[in-house]
């Protein structure tokens, strides 16, 4: 709010938010059922990746093993829609279950390590769960996964669903928008930069990051379950490492430390793996292309890019000095000025080709 | 009050940015259908109104073709073997071009990436907007799983999985709309094996399966029929490795430990070559007889092998491509001419199901909107096939005959499986009944049917 124009970047941002808001409620109308399936799927992906950066992005605890929350929390779903025939209040209630009580035990098992040994230590928690779900066959039916899973029949049609999810996603935004701006949140900031010096400051960093793991656990677990009633199906492919890096990858994509980074890079994964893979046989190349140039050209993500193309160019405002090493003031002014620029991007490179 | 509505401002501004967020896919969805309507015009098919177009033709077939989707991973670590898939399904059209020339059928090809995620959003695109007919399907189990289970409830596709071979979908859990034309289960196969391996004379076994669900199927296939005949397996004495392992020399040790008659092995992916190269360093090739389940054999692991590690070894299978008959060699020559490889169980199969699908469209007389009808159709069809003569079941598995095969080294220094035995009309629950077999639980780890305990 220190900035002099702000009410010009907010009313942009508000602009471009009513915009999308519209867009994104009026898509089941304009679209085939086949689109909107996508857009719950990046929407849930999304989730799942803001959830990673949550801890990768804000709290510089980087995660490969995400995917080991969000999908217990599934299994617990599938568990009981599938095995035991329970109704939705017990399929919920075991799901947030296990999977909170999962992001409790992978919290206690890494809150002591950081940096490269914390990565190692979720790295192995993912597998355990792989290791799991593919060994404990009368739980999770091994590799063929647990089938017989249905969405709840208020919310069963394509759309229904496709709005609820909105809803849960847009909430849970807010959510971990408020989580962020907390004292907790930018307690997390300094986390991420020093936490010798967090700790000299009498910041208990050990339980500070249990609780951060558990918060963005929640979150997970939430991905997790709507992702479960959106395939209505769940397999171990669902927990390994390619699940939880690609998590990472859309947030660095994206743009880490800002929450809306991970849904662009959620949309953008989401929409080349399965939309130009149709007309692309070569898929995987552009989607390396996509990282390399990404990397190469805007160290930051799409977001980073977007937002240093908002203040140098258009509002002429030099306030690049500060801000490549403060993902957090980024965060702040690039959040929505994103959207604007972003999504033609990616859907008219892909195409062409 | 300045916090408070910088807090409202925040939170509005949240929500309208996630909701902005939506807002590429939508501008995405735009373009994309505007490309799309080229591919699906060409049948003059408007995109969205695909239910219209496809309950269209009652008495001209061809004013609107058939529309046939194969879903396969054709790129990530199985995109060797889906590509065989791949291959021998476009081979069989454009080597029967009758239908798709007179534009009674078309077909097209997605890639799934071996992920259910992707599979499932593909198969929804390939149903709802191109207006697929047949879906033919994956190859993992757990992708075909949860394809069945995704098209179950939908009346207007069948959907054909040739090489996905999950036992239960054929057998305690079937589907209305599934069929396994071109296909087989897990331990049809090495259930004939058991029985070989007891009428060879041996009276004691080891085990040695990849650990997940198709490794217990092929295995405990084996271990059922080799111990209920009068075998010997020792609960001990069955090894199960990580999937995806590749230093297997621990479990080879074991296993000449046990000093067994015969060795049952299954292995798949990176580990096949591992596990020759240990097979043959410790020198138990020519040991201990060593027989297979019928993927650790297949052509296309065994090309990637040195001869003399694989030469003379058996196994058995539904699929042969040393079986000398005309419709078996005359499949072997087309593929072995276009690609240069002489073709896998993958491509046998989906070469197959194509033969089913065009079988079944030309008893139906061209008109396949009645599915039921279609399926019955097609499980009434006696085939010639690659793999043999082919009848299907009433749950849609094929019943074959099972072969007892050799690794061969062929004129051209390539190996390949030649025929050595063949058991006749092998059905899914050979030698059971279907009411004794489904009686008892699906093969795991938990219950290999081992009759000795």
């Amino acid at each position: 709010m220190r900035l002099p124009d702000l009410s010009i970047t907010s009313w942009v941002k508000i602009g471009l938010g009513a915009v999308a808001l519209v867009l994104a409620i009026a898509a089941p109308y304009m679209f085939s059922s086949f689109i909107i399936g996508l857009f719950s799927l990046a929407l849930i992906a999304g989730l799942f990746s803001q959830s990673i950066d949550l801890l990768a992005g804000y709290s510089g605890l980087v995660t490969l093993g995400h995917a080991g929350v969000s999908a217990t929390a599934a299994y617990g779903v599938g568990y009981m829609a599938s095995k035991a025939g329970a109704g939705y209040p017990a399929q919920l209630l075991v799901g947030f279950g296990v999977g909170m009580l999962a992001s409790l035990i992978f919290g206690l098992m890494a809150m002591r390590s950081d940096g490269v040994y914390f990565i190692m230590v979720t790295l192995a928690q993912g597998m355990i769960v792989w290791g799991l779900s593919i060994r404990l066959f009368n739980i999770t039916g091994a590799e063929n996964g647990l089938t017989g899973i249905a969405r709840p029949p208020a919310i069963d049609a394509y759309w229904k669903y496709y709005y609820f999810t909105l809803a849960v996603v847009v909430v849970c935004w807010m959510a971990l928008g408020v989580v962020v701006k907390s004292p907790f949140g930018i307690s997390l900031k300094g986390l991420r930069e020093s936490e010798t010096r967090m700790r000299m400051l009498g910041y208990n960093t050990t339980a500070q990051k249990l609780y951060v793991f558990m918060v963005s656990g929640f979150f997970a677990t939430v991905s997790g379950i709507l992702v479960v009633y959106l395939n209505e199906f769940i397999s171990p492919s669902a927990v390994l490492l390619a699940a939880s890096a690609i998590g990472v990858l859309e947030a660095i994509l994206g743009g880490v430390g800002t929450l809306v980074g991970p849904m662009i890079g959620a949309f953008v994964i989401v929409f080349v793996q399965n939309v130009v893979s149709i007309y692309v046989d070569r898929w995987p190349t552009l989607m390396g292309l996509i990282f390399v140039v990404v990397v190469l050209f805007a160290r930051r993500g799409i977001v980073g890019a977007v937002s240093d193309l908002w203040w140098n160019r258009i509002i002429k405002t030099p306030v690049e000095a500060g801000e490549p090493f403060q993902p957090a003031a980024v965060a702040f002014a690039g959040e929505a000025a994103v959207p604007l620029e972003q999504p033609p991007t990616p859907p008219s490179g892909g195409q062409e080709r | 009050m300045r916090s408070w509505s910088r807090r409202l401002a925040v939170f509005s501004v949240l929500l309208l940015v996630a909701s902005a967020c939506s807002a590429p896919g939508g501008e995405e969805e735009e373009t994309t259908t505007t490309t799309a309507a080229p591919a699906t015009t060409t049948t003059a098919a408007a995109p969205g109104d695909t239910t219209a177009t496809t309950e269209a033709p009652p008495e001209l077939a061809c004013d609107e073709p058939i529309r046939v989707g194969l879903l396969q991973p054709l790129t990530g670590g199985l995109a060797a073997s889906g590509g065989d898939a791949k291959d021998g399904f476009e081979l069989y059209w454009t080597n029967h071009p009758e239908l798709v020339d007179a534009g009674c059928l078309e077909y097209r090809v997605e890639d799934t990436g071996g992920s259910p995620d992707t599979a499932l959003q593909k198969v929804d695109e390939l149903v709802q907007n191109y207006g697929a007919d047949i879906i033919v399907g994956e190859l993992l189990a757990n992708v075909t799983l949860a394809l069945a289970d995704r098209l179950k409830d939908n009346p207007d596709v069948i959907f054909m999985s040739p090489i996905g071979s999950a036992d239960d979908l054929t057998q305690r859990t079937p589907y209305a709309n599934f069929t396994r034309a071109g296909g087989w289960t897990s331990s049809q196969t090495s259930h004939v094996l058991g029985q070989w391996a007891y009428d060879q004379g041996y009276r004691t076994a080891a085990t040695m399966c990849t650990d997940y669900a198709f490794g217990w199927e092929m295995c405990g296939g084996f271990t059922q029929v080799f111990t209920e005949a009068g075998g010997t397996i020792g609960g001990d004495e069955q090894l199960w490795n990580p999937l995806g392992s590749t230093d297997l020399g621990t479990y080879v040790t074991q296993l000449s430990g046990f000093a067994p008659d015969v060795v049952f092995a299954l292995q798949v992916g990176a580990s096949v070559s591992d596990f020759f190269q240990n097979w043959s360093d410790f020198g138990l090739k020519g040991e201990i007889p060593l027989i297979g389940g019928e993927v650790l054999m297949d052509v296309s692991n065994i090309r990637n092998v040195p001869v003399e590690q694989v030469e003379g070894l058996i196994s058995s299978g539904h699929w042969a491509e040393g079986l000398e008959l005309p419709a078996t060699q005359e499949f072997v020559d087309i593929f072995d001419g276009a690609t240069g490889r002489l073709p896998s169980y993958y491509a046998a199969a989906t070469w197959t199901a194509s033969q089913y699908i065009e079988e079944a469209i030309s008893a139906m007389g061209g008109d396949i909107s009645d599915k039921a009808a279609t399926l019955t159709a097609m499980k009434s069809l006696q085939l010639d096939t690659p793999f043999g003569p082919s009848v299907l079941d009433d749950y849609g598995n094929p019943i074959y005959n099972i072969y007892i095969r050799q690794v061969e080294v062929r004129e051209d220094g390539r190996v390949w499986n030649v025929v050595i035995d063949t058991y006749e009309n092998i059905d899914q629950f050979w030698p059971k009944s279907a009411d004794e077999y489904l009686a008892q639980p699906v093969y795991s780890r938990d219950f290999q049917g081992n009759a000795g305990g």
